[in-house]
């Protein structure tokens, strides 16, 4: 049974179109978990909470909109302003300073030094300890009375005792010092793989042309890890915005709310307070920031390229 | 000249290296030998420190007055399940959007890739309704559910799976294999690397998380290692050796596993920062 030509091509055609939907309805399988999940925890709580910011919610659910009010009283709420500038504040100086040390310290571990390896495990050891460790060490260890750094500092003939924590100053510095401790690790190993991609040959030339360790560093090292060093910088930026546990833990905001940052003013808010609609207008304004920074990330790599 | 130069360059690094070494370890073996002072036994200068008495006493009080082993193993199964999960979501939505055209494609991908610049932080306060609305506060799946379906995870996979040759694809598929034995038999067992750099960051993530658990599970028995810690901690203001043996117990076990997999974990970390 010879089929004619159109025959053959009408059935090819449907098969193909048949194949074509199965092939849609197990991609569209493929996709369903993550859609569903991501519908359901994250896009549905995203809008959820912006229609929360326009009302005067409470904890037990009697809501009742009220507009732009949550949005006013936040930009007349002088707590939201301190601990804004509180997160900026960390961002600027945390910063540069981890990232900087980040680098520093890929350097040193990158050497040929003898134990290379167990530098680079120490400075890296801290990161897979939970806050809630670090912080509590290092309560510990700032404790006034008890602490394991004003016994040293006894040590070298002060009497007085020195109040880590209760001073707004002092107790910031604690804070990105802890912070540094903390997370310097990721940076480093980040950095180390960039060093790494780059190839000796480059080193051994500028060595060929007279340039001694330093020239080097500044010609070579710092140009060819540009692209690392935006990309860190920024991951940088937006994790210090996101500053809160640490700094919860270990001072409470204190003294007196010198060292409140925005996300704790939102926690505090939400689940101390359980006023949910200034909370959510706070993180929305938070959301914002943190987007406007995206954005001026995805422009300079984009600009690199 | 130049020699002398390059030596002392190189005692400058060694000195550098040892003194952060120094202070990055100082404090951990300060925790480590204070936990072993017994309670009230006055630790308050650095003689202290070193003369005895010393004791397990903390180690045995923490075990007996805190569910710390549930801790650990809470901390444990909620992050081996969440990592199962992402790595199995994130893979075949990657795997869709790698290797399929489809009806509503850039739409549900844009809509996805949005979500890298959404900060968790910025939406606790509706998850904490929905959780509520859903009688799903203090519950292991309060943990879970919201951080499987990771933008990151999933376009980390998808860049992976760009790479692969697609003619395997064309041969598999002449073969009469389909998708989903693509994805199972093929692209997956050829992106073990991703994987593991997508496993071990996500483990870690979920071994960590704070403030979400913080904010969602009140009781003792369901709490994990970073909700358990300052739990058990505020109720021993004055006495700082106990929290210190309970630091030590819930961090040996981590770093023992950092030791065994370091190279792993590492490589999986800047595998997941770089790319992501």
């Amino acid at each position: 049974m010879a089929l004619t030509d159109t025959e053959l091509a009408r059935r090819t055609a449907g098969g193909k179109m048949k194949r074509k939907i199965s092939e849609y309805f197990s991609y569209y399988l493929l996709l369903l978990p993550f859609v569903f999940f991501y519908g359901a925890f994250t896009l549905y709580p995203l809008v959820h909470g912006f229609i929360v910011s326009f009302y005067d919610w409470k904890i037990l659910g009697e809501k009742q909109f009220i507009g732009l009010q949550n949005y006013i009283k936040i930009f007349h709420d002088s707590v939201f302003y301190s601990s804004m500038w509180h997160t900026i504040l960390f961002v600027l100086i945390s910063t540069p300073v981890i990232v900087v040390a980040g680098f520093l310290f890929a350097c040193i571990v990158h050497q040929p030094l003898r134990g290379k390896t167990v530098y680079r495990l120490v400075f890296f050891v801290p990161i897979v300890l939970s806050v809630s460790v670090v912080a509590s060490v290092w309560s510990a260890v700032l404790d006034s009375h008890t602490g394991m750094l004003n016994s040293i500092i006894k040590l070298f003939g002060s009497k007085g005792e020195i109040l880590w924590l209760s001073h707004p100053t002092l107790a910031w510095l604690a804070v990105i010092v802890i912070t540094l401790w903390w997370t310097v690790g990721f940076n480093m190993i980040l950095y180390l793989a960039g060093l790494q991609e780059i190839p000796d040959e480059l080193y051994e030339a500028a060595k060929m042309d007279g340039a001694n360790a330093w020239k080097s560093l500044l010609y070579i090292t710092i140009p060819a890890l540009n692209r690392i060093t935006v990309l860190i910088t920024f991951l940088q930026i937006i994790a210090s915005f996101k500053i809160f546990s640490q700094v919860y833990l270990v001072t409470q905001g204190g003294p007196a709310g010198a060292t409140r940052t925005i996300i704790q003013y939102i926690y505090e808010e939400a689940f101390k307070k359980y006023s949910f609609g200034p909370a959510s207008a706070m993180s929305y304004i938070f959301c914002f920031v943190l987007l406007i920074i995206s954005m001026i990330q995805l422009r300079i790599s984009k600009e690199r390229e | 000249m130049k020699e002398k130069k390059l030596n002392t360059g190189r005692i400058l690094l060694y000195v550098c290296a040892t003194v952060i070494t120094a202070v990055w370890l100082i404090p951990l073996l300060w925790v480590l030998l204070i936990s072993f002072k017994p309670s009230g036994s006055g630790v308050i200068s650095i003689e202290t420190w070193f003369t005895p008495p010393f004791s397990h006493s903390n180690y045995i009080y923490v075990f007996n007055n805190a569910p710390i082993l549930l801790w650990l193993w809470n901390s444990t199964f909620i992050a081996f399940i969440t990592t199962i999960l992402v790595l199995l979501i994130c893979s075949m939505a990657a795997f869709a959007f790698s290797n399929g055209r489809f009806p509503g494609y850039s739409p549900m991908f844009w809509v996805i890739l949005a979500g890298l610049m959404v900060p968790g932080e910025a939406f606790l306060v509706p998850l904490y309704i929905l959780f509520r609305d859903l009688g799903m506060l203090d519950t292991y799946q309060a943990l879970v559910l919201p951080h499987i379906a990771v933008p990151f995870g999933m376009i980390l996979l998808k860049q992976f799976f760009d790479g692969l040759p697609k003619e395997l694809y064309e041969a598999a598929k002449i073969d009469g294999c389909g998708i989903f034995r693509l994805l199972f038999v093929i692209t997956l067992p050829l992106s073990r690397s991703a994987l593991a750099a997508l496993g071990i960051f996500t483990f870690l993530g979920s071994w960590k998380e704070f403030i979400w658990p913080f904010i969602s599970i009140t009781s003792a028995e369901k709490m994990t290692i970073p909700v358990g810690i300052p739990f058990f901690n505020s109720e021993y203001n004055e006495d700082v050796t106990i929290p210190m043996a309970a630091n030590v117990i819930v961090s040996v076990p981590v770093i023992i596993v950092f030791l065994i997999f370091q190279k792993q974990i590492v490589k999986g970390i800047s595998f997941s920062g770089i790319k992501g």
